[in-house]
């Protein structure tokens, strides 16, 4: 079909006319090949000027719309819907900028003129090889993943689920709860951590719409956005949660015994077992690869004493699918382990904790029923804090863990709460960073109890006439300092958990530099992602504290919602397309996509693009030697085009600068002397 | 004919950070010289080097490529991609008498209109120093 | 320890030799197939063969210095997808790691097939082989060429020397293959070395029964003569060709008798494309385009696209050119289409720190990206 184009020149009052002869550059325009209509308005994006492109492309039958106006980032969208309207596909047009590119920033108008009609010639180069684009609408299933159950997740969980949709909530520990079901006081407000936790975890065991499911991990994800399929992979427990009652008789009796996670190896616990009376679920789980009755078929004292017959140790790994509209991934974080730092001495020194280790010193059920004693059972007479171990360290995490000052200071009132006032207690810090919501103040608090504060980092700690010896340096005194004390906590950082690669390979999501998942924009799309659909919530995006990570959480969560309550999503056709016929199968173009959007067809030996998950970004394209890669919209023959026009290259071009005189820029374009003809 | 050579230039800009920068600076009246014209890209990420080429050998002087601010990518990673691209033309070009400095990779974030109108009018003066792009009787397009 | 054994020479014909080697391997039962080059005619150019038989296996001349084309793209047919059977393919080293390339762009595969690389003397281009061959038989040419001793004879014959992609070649010993006949250092009327340089080699020849012994005497020494004369010849090479195309217009002057046929780029075993987007729509362009442009300087050269193609030829494929010299000896009008883009392939490849056939590890340049990387490539113009 011949191309009819209409070009529109926007004056924009005289933000453009006032420096653009915009008359002048749509008699250029008139001249350009295949266009039909080109005029000058006022405003084009006012009703008036909308209504003209309307009734030009109806009158005139244009197939193509040039607007030179404003900034396309403005103004394309009104552009494409009158196209719409007058029944023109929207990606039949070209929007170009000849304001803030143009006469916003040119000082001669002669020059702004000149470049103007570039601009325009470009655009009906283009224009020319746009193509018919339709955005897809795709369903949206109305169930929600969320992955991990610590306060982030249960939070999500809880919002989603209260909006009436269904949450299939995936824990890979046991019991839920995560890190916070750790800790004993929280700061700055020292409310008991159990005691605002734990309604918040009965309150997802008796939600009708969350499943919840523990001792399970997501094992695989395929899908896009409003149609994901995954994988949940429930380990064994031995145990069956619908018979067991939670007694906890087979506690008691278990002779196999091994270091319990949960007190971060203070303390033992049984091959059966669940992290605290207050676990949910309480059902608790046989450690297969410890239990004697599993691993050498003897014992099994725990079935013959369960009075319900929970016990089965013939239980199988299962594997169940789910398929939901989005996800909401609430992995969490681990603590460093700062063994490698072996000038802190921790795993040599029986008194050199790390500040989960010390939590659990404090909390009621943990291994020493909540009091502060040292590995003896005394009471230490003087403890240092060591904030910022592997935090704020090129050698280690050079980022802040945001949490490390605040419950040290937590700790510092701990200690002298709980031990006594004549406890010395030791802050080596390198700055302190107080700055929640009633966070300085209790600094503030804090000083004022009698705590020391010593600026600078450890250099090392050891061991003397049975003291640990703090060695460093105090900066702000210029001085070198020598603590003695009986107990050492090291403010370990926040990082990423261990597996965190794995999971983002599942899940299609990209890790930051420091290995947390990476946000879709690290101040306007903190709880999104690269991969629509799955969303982000609390500390697997970074080091936060409980109100940062549960405002986090609900945010992922409306995300997750916003979804889930239109029902459908609207897919931009701007994606890649290979050529079957071109495509040569090299793959390299698999490895380069940053959302997982290219498959390997092994049959036919060819890279396909999942329209549903490619952004258009163009990295496959901007690679594929062959040219088979192409973004639509952004295409090798458009973007040639536009160079054409851009280099006035393309016809019509000398007559009119000789018209209009405005040779400066475009005379060597046409005939630079000395050239090789 | 004009005695002062009048450099001509392209920009491949992605959408999100540098031609966002273009906009700011517009709207903030940053004055520019003329010789320089965006083409507007999704990412840096999908500047084939053939674009490049094919402008120097159709009458650019010089092309400027800038995106995002390393981690800044709205696609992630597409700028790391770009730089590859522009260090390999960076080590192809020069061989033929295309001067290194004809092709630069900046990154200018969405914010940095003053750095976008900095970064226009210093490359324009570059090139404007350097002379025109050696004219080439086969290199049509 | 790697096993090395030896090829026992009879009769003065280190031809014959490897034939029997060859047949000693297709008797092999693994082996389903050797791809290696045979004379399939009295005169002309010994092709690249599939053998299957080992009958077929007497026109077989892994030694003759003939290079008709790259069978790296060859193999690569005969590797991607399921092949259901192992085949061994007799290679130079060129070919080799142009293979290495082709694998790791998914193009063929190392699976099943056991590579018999062939220290490499160099091989005359096509034209110039038929002149080396003059009214010769073409094995006792083969044997001629060689000498007594691999490697040491010298290589022009009859007015005519090898290829000069072969005389500035530094890789005259293979790597990555899982077998090497090193005749480099050899007295070829006597025995060749083969070692065994993979565990599928090495199993390969421990079936085979040859006599073992201890090395490849001499081989060592010739090679680094070899390469370091080689290594004269390409700088003096890289130097000359860079003086010749120092401008653009230098550049067009060099390319001046091209004519796009595009052979370079069939004849180039990384240039790895179905097709060439140089030959697809996105070069057609309209009648009116043509004329303007025309217009523009007063004439266009036809075919347009000439320095254009070349240039993002050179991006595409010059860090992973192994300088075998296809693309010279394809060209029909003489271009030293070779030198231009080893000229080009040594700053892209140094720059990258990649040397392509070395290891399947190392990832293509343009496939992989760092994030701290080439801060010098960005530039602060505010």
């Amino acid at each position: 079909m011949a191309k009819k184009i209409g070009v529109y020149v926007c004056h924009c009052g005289s933000n453009i006319a006032g420096k653009v002869d915009c008359e002048g550059v749509a008699d250029f325009a008139k001249g350009l090949k295949d266009v039909a209509v080109s005029r000058d308005y006022q405003f084009m994006c006012s009703d008036p000027g909308q209504e003209m492109i309307i009734k030009d492309i109806r009158e005139h039958g244009l197939n193509r719309v040039v607007v030179a106006s404003c900034s396309p980032r403005l103004h394309e969208k009104t552009f494409q819907q009158a196209c719409a309207r007058a029944g023109l596909n929207p990606y039949l047009l070209q929007h170009s900028c000849i304001r803030e590119h143009c006469s916003w920033i040119t000082a001669d108008p002669e020059e702004a003129t000149a470049k103007a009609k570039h601009i325009v010639e470009a655009a009906v180069e283009r224009v020319g090889r746009h193509q018919e684009l339709f955005s897809r609408e795709v369903e949206v299933l109305p169930d929600v993943m969320v992955v991990g159950a610590g306060i982030a997740g249960i939070q999500a969980s809880l919002d989603i689920a209260k909006s009436g949709h269904t949450v299939h909530l995936v824990e890979k520990s046991p019991s839920i709860g995560g890190h916070m079901a750790q800790f004993d006081k929280t700061f700055p407000t020292l409310d008991c951590a159990a005691c605002i936790s734990t309604p918040k975890m009965v309150a997802v065991s008796q939600e009708p719409n969350i499943n919840l499911m523990t001792w399970s991990e997501v094992e695989d994800v395929s899908g896009f956005v409003g149609n994901y399929t995954a994988t949940v992979l429930h380990k064994p427990r031995y145990i069956n949660a619908d018979v067991c009652t939670g007694c906890g008789a087979c506690l008691e009796k278990c002779p196999t015994k091994a270091l319990s996670e949960f007190d971060e190896g203070l303390g033992m616990r049984k091959a059966i077992y669940r992290n605290s009376p207050q676990a949910v679920p309480n059902t608790p789980v046989i450690d297969g690869t410890i239990c004697k009755k599993i691993t050498k078929d003897k014992c099994g004292i725990c079935q013959t004493i369960c009075p319900t017959g929970a016990i089965d140790y013939e239980m199988k790994e299962t594997r169940e699918v789910f398929h939901v509209g989005s996800i909401v991934l609430a992995t969490g974080y681990d603590t460093m382990d700062p063994t490698p730092m072996a000038e802190y001495g921790f795993g040599k020194y029986d008194e050199v904790y790390t500040a989960l280790q010390f939590e659990r010193l404090n909390n009621a059920v943990g291994p020493t029923e909540g009091r502060i004693v040292m590995k003896n059972g005394k009471s230490p007479e003087s403890v240092a804090i060591i904030h910022c171990v592997g935090s704020r360290d090129v050698n280690y995490h050079e980022y802040c863990s945001r949490t490390c000052c605040m419950y040290a200071l937590k700790y510092d009132h701990l200690i002298k709460d709980k031990v006594g006032h004549n406890t010395n207690v030791y802050n080596f810090y390198i700055d302190m960073r107080c700055f929640g919501k009633g966070y300085e103040e209790f600094f503030k608090r804090v000083q004022e109890e009698g705590v020391t504060f010593i600026r600078g980092r450890p250099a090392e700690i050891v061991q003397e006439n049975g003291k640990l010896v703090v060695v460093g340096e105090d900066t702000l005194l210029g001085m070198n300092v020598r603590v003695p004390v009986d107990m050492v906590v090291l403010c370990t950082a926040m990082e990423a958990q261990k597996d965190m690669a794995e999971v983002a390979r599942v899940f299609g999501v990209a890790q930051g530099q420091d290995g947390f998942f990476l946000e879709e924009h690290p101040k306007l799309g903190p709880v999104s992602t690269a991969t629509d659909g799955v969303f982000l919530a609390g500390a697997c995006q970074g080091p936060k504290d409980i109100p940062d990570a549960v405002a986090h959480a609900s945010g992922g969560a409306a995300q997750a919602l916003a979804l889930a309550a239109k029902g459908t999503v609207s897919i931009s056709p701007t994606t890649s397309w290979i050529n079957p016929d071109i495509c040569v199968g090299c793959k390299v173009c698999v490895g380069l996509c940053p959302y997982s959007a290219i498959e390997f067809d092994d049959r036919r030996q060819i890279a396909v693009i999942n329209e549903a998950m490619c952004k258009g970004c163009g990295s496959c394209a901007g690679y594929c030697p062959s040219g088979a890669a192409q973004i639509k919209h952004f295409n090798e023959n458009q973007i040639f085009d536009e160079i054409d026009g851009l280099l006035g290259l393309l016809p019509g071009l000398p007559e009119i600068i000789d018209e209009t005189g405005a040779q400066s820029v475009q005379a060597r374009n046409v005939i630079t002397p000395g050239e090789p003809a | 004919m004009n005695n002062e050579f009048e450099p001509t230039i392209l920009a491949f800009v992605c959408n999100w950070c540098t031609y966002t920068a273009a906009d700011l600076a517009g709207t903030s009246r940053m004055v520019q010289q003329p010789n320089l014209r965006l083409v507007r890209m999704m990412c840096t990420g999908m500047v084939d080097p053939k674009y490049i080429v094919k402008s120097l050998l159709s009458g650019a002087d010089g092309v400027l490529v800038s995106g995002c601010h390393p981690g800044d990518c709205h696609y992630i990673n597409g700028n790391y991609k770009a730089r590859r691209r522009v260090k390999l033309l960076n080590e192809i070009l020069p061989q033929f008498g295309i001067e290194k400095e004809r092709v630069k990779l900046t990154w200018v974030g969405a914010s940095e209109g003053n750095e976008f109108a900095a970064t226009v009018n210093n490359f324009i003066n570059e090139i404007r120093e350097l002379g025109p792009m050696e004219a080439c009787s086969m290199a049509v397009v | 320890m790697a096993t090395t054994v030896k090829i026992q020479v009879d009769g003065n014909n280190p031809v014959l030799a490897l034939q029997g080697f060859l047949k000693g391997l297709l008797d092999d039962e693994s082996i389903g197939g050797i791809l290696v080059p045979v004379h399939l005619f009295e005169k002309g150019l010994p092709m690249p063969t599939l053998v299957t038989d080992s009958a077929k296996l007497s026109g077989a001349d892994p030694l003759a210095p003939a290079f008709s084309m790259n069978s790296a793209k060859l193999l690569a047919r005969l590797t991607r997808g399921q092949s259901g059977e192992r085949i061994a393919a007799v290679l130079r080293p060129c070919e080799i790691r142009a293979f290495v390339e082709l694998v790791k762009l998914n193009q063929g595969s190392l699976d099943d097939v056991v590579i018999v690389g062939v220290d490499c003397m160099g091989a005359y281009d096509n034209l110039s082989y038929k002149t080396f061959l003059g009214d010769a038989d073409s094995f006792q040419a083969t044997l001629d060429f060689h000498g007594l001793i691999g490697g040491e004879a010298d290589t022009v014959r009859n007015g005519v020397d090898i290829a000069s992609a072969c005389q500035s070649c530094e890789h005259p010993a293979p790597q990555n293959a899982d077998v090497v006949i090193g005749i480099a250092g050899a007295h070829l009327h006597e025995s060749i070395p083969v070692m065994a340089t993979s565990a599928r080699g090495e199993a390969l020849l421990s079936g085979l029964n040859l006599p073992d012994i201890e090395s490849a005497n001499g081989r060592d020494k010739t090679l680094e003569s070899l390469i370091a004369a080689r290594i004269v010849n390409r700088d003096a090479m890289l130097e000359k060709t860079k003086a010749l195309t120092g401008t653009l217009t230098d550049l067009s002057e060099y390319l001046s008798a091209c004519v796009n046929c595009y052979n370079c780029r069939v004849a180039c075993p990384v240039c790895y494309c179905k097709e060439c987007v140089f030959n697809t729509d996105v070069f057609e362009h309209k009648p009116w385009q043509y004329m303007e442009w025309a217009k523009r300087k007063g004439s266009l050269k036809m075919p347009t696209d000439t320095i254009f193609y070349h240039l993002t030829r050179m991006a595409h494929m010059s860090t992973a050119c192994v300088g075998c010299g296809q693309c010279s000896n394809a060209c029909p009008n003489g271009i030293p289409v070779m030198e231009l883009f080893r000229t080009v392939a040594a700053r892209t490849q140094e720059s990258f720190d990649y040397e392509p056939g070395r290891s399947l590890d190392e990832s293509p340049p343009l496939s992989v990206f760092k994030e701290d990387e080439f801060q010098e490539t960005v530039s602060h113009m505010a």
